[in-house]
């Protein structure tokens, strides 16, 4: 292998340690620095995504974008633009989108409710909002990151939790109770909204 | 030595500590018309006030040396945080800050803790904290955006505003707020509004098991629906019934009707699920 195959072959590979390349790199001091360098490259570039890495609805917007835009495709393999879970706050980065898309989808499925109750008001509604089965938010999960982060803060998020659960629970009792009353479904998306709001709070700035 | 004297010694010695470890700090930058202010400082006060010409003066109170302020400005924007470095906490982690901006500037402020004030600004000014108490005083033609989670929010004397407040257990005070729209979401805080209502505005107030009060002059004209699913829905105005209720109006638990002229009247919408509704006439005094 020479050194211009070695330098291509870095682009399809991520850790350079085909047999191929091993013995290329034993034998080049060169491209064995080349090496190294990449490698202290993208750890630091790891290091510096966990500490300041932008907010992840950045990540999303770029992400959007950029696919609009024709720039990536889907990922198959297992890297991806968007933010790890597996990373520190990697789960909380999702919540933002999360709460976006269960708030998008409340209002969606309110409006397309309303429309079919106008058009066909013989057709019974459903019982239930699917918003409920996109709702991710982990308490256990928040609770957690708050403990390590500010446990000063923990009991003041539990009560908090608590008191928006309820709110929750009410509201879509009075949805499943009342189906075609605007106030009610109303009321639950403003529900959702408090606790996407608390997520939101203890993820972004709040927490130091 | 007495015991007196050694008490003495030992609270001069804690003082002397005190007045060394507070840092006063002040930072000066020239901006433009309708400049960006933001502020995040996780444990401590911000306070915003109108300066005179276009200066920016940071004036901050430092209590450790486990804090310290980064500051830095691009274009006509001013970014101030306070840095919390290791082994900082809600104690020696905290900074009050004095603020001047033009009043003109669009403003956001940042703190656990708090409190958090801004006033007599007619810029957009956006405050968020879990635990912060919020105040804000004599805004006009502007947003204004709080969020909170437990801290108390009171906005006063706010005219042609765009204004939302989001708390789960605060309690929220409207006093003269006025606009083309003003919301409240709280979860359990109770909210008060003391005003006319504005003449053409949107207002909704909305808590889930807080209690809703308001209190009215003689002299206003809104639409007010209001409806409580388990609560109590009082009003101690008389309300001309309007046709066409978008609910069942039941005694106790809701009214819908409006009140003064209707031709320049705001909507005016009170919810609750479980807190209680109250619409009263404010005493002549």
């Amino acid at each position: 292998m020479t050194c211009v195959e070695l330098q291509k072959s870095l682009a399809e590979t991520e850790d350079a340690n085909t047999t191929e390349q091993r013995a290329h790199l034993r034998t080049c001091p060169q491209c064995a620095a080349l090496v190294a360098d990449l490698y202290l490259i993208a750890s630091t570039a790891i290091e510096l995504r966990e500490s300041d890495g932008p907010s992840p609805r950045v990540w999303n917007s770029i992400e959007i974008a950029l696919r609009q835009e024709g720039l990536i495709r889907p990922q198959s393999g297992s890297r991806s633009l968007l933010p790890s879970f597996a990373s520190r706050w990697g789960w909380s980065r999702w919540m933002v989108p999360a709460a976006a898309l269960l708030l998008l989808s409340m209002g969606v499925y309110f409006r397309q409710h309303n429309r079919t109750q106008q058009i066909a008001a013989n057709v019974p509604p459903p019982s239930t909002s699917p918003a409920l089965a996109v709702a991710g938010l982990n308490d256990d999960d928040l609770l957690q990151e708050v403990a390590e982060q500010a446990p000063a803060m923990k009991a003041q998020y539990e009560d908090n939790l608590r008191i928006v659960n309820e709110y929750i629970h009410d509201a879509q009792s009075n949805v499943d109770a009342n189906p075609q009353d605007e106030d009610a479904r109303r009321s639950l998306m403003d529900a959702y909204q408090e606790k996407a709001m608390l997520f939101e709070l203890a993820m972004d700035r709040s927490l130091p | 030595m007495t015991r007196r004297t050694v008490e003495l010694v030992i609270v001069s010695a804690m003082m002397a500590g005190t007045l060394v470890a507070e840092t006063h700090k002040e930072f000066r930058f020239n901006v433009g018309a309708k400049a960006g202010i933001s502020v995040n400082n996780p444990y401590g006060s911000i306070s915003v006030k109108p300066s005179t010409g276009n200066a920016v003066v940071i004036n901050a109170v430092l209590y450790s040396d486990k804090v310290e302020v980064d500051s830095s400005q691009t274009g006509n924007r001013v970014d101030i945080q306070s840095h919390l470095l290791q082994g900082a906490n809600a104690d020696n982690g905290r900074a009050d800050y004095e603020i001047l901006v033009p009043a003109d500037a669009s403003v956001t402020l940042h703190s656990s803790t708090g409190p958090l004030r801004a006033e007599k600004l007619h810029g957009d000014v956006t405050l968020e904290g879990s635990a912060a108490a919020v105040e804000v005083r004599d805004v006009s033609d502007a947003h204004v955006h709080v969020r909170t989670l437990n801290g108390t929010v009171y906005i006063s004397n706010v005219q042609d505003g765009h204004v939302e407040v989001d708390s789960l257990s605060g309690q929220v005070t409207l006093d003269r707020v006025t606009g083309p729209l003003v919301q409240v979401v709280s979860t359990s805080g109770n909210i008060s509004y003391i005003g006319d209502f504005g003449h053409s505005g949107e207002y909704r107030l909305t808590s889930h098991s807080g209690d809703i009060d308001a209190v009215v002059p003689e002299s206003t004209s809104a639409d007010v629906s209001a409806r409580s699913v388990k609560g109590e829905v009082r009003d101690d105005i008389p309300l001309q019934p309007k046709a066409h209720s978008p609910f069942p109006i039941k005694q106790g638990s809701a009214f819908f009707g409006s009140m003064g002229r209707a031709a320049v009247s705001s909507t005016v919408v009170l919810r609750s699920f479980s807190g209680k509704i109250h619409l009263r006439k404010r005493s002549a005094k």
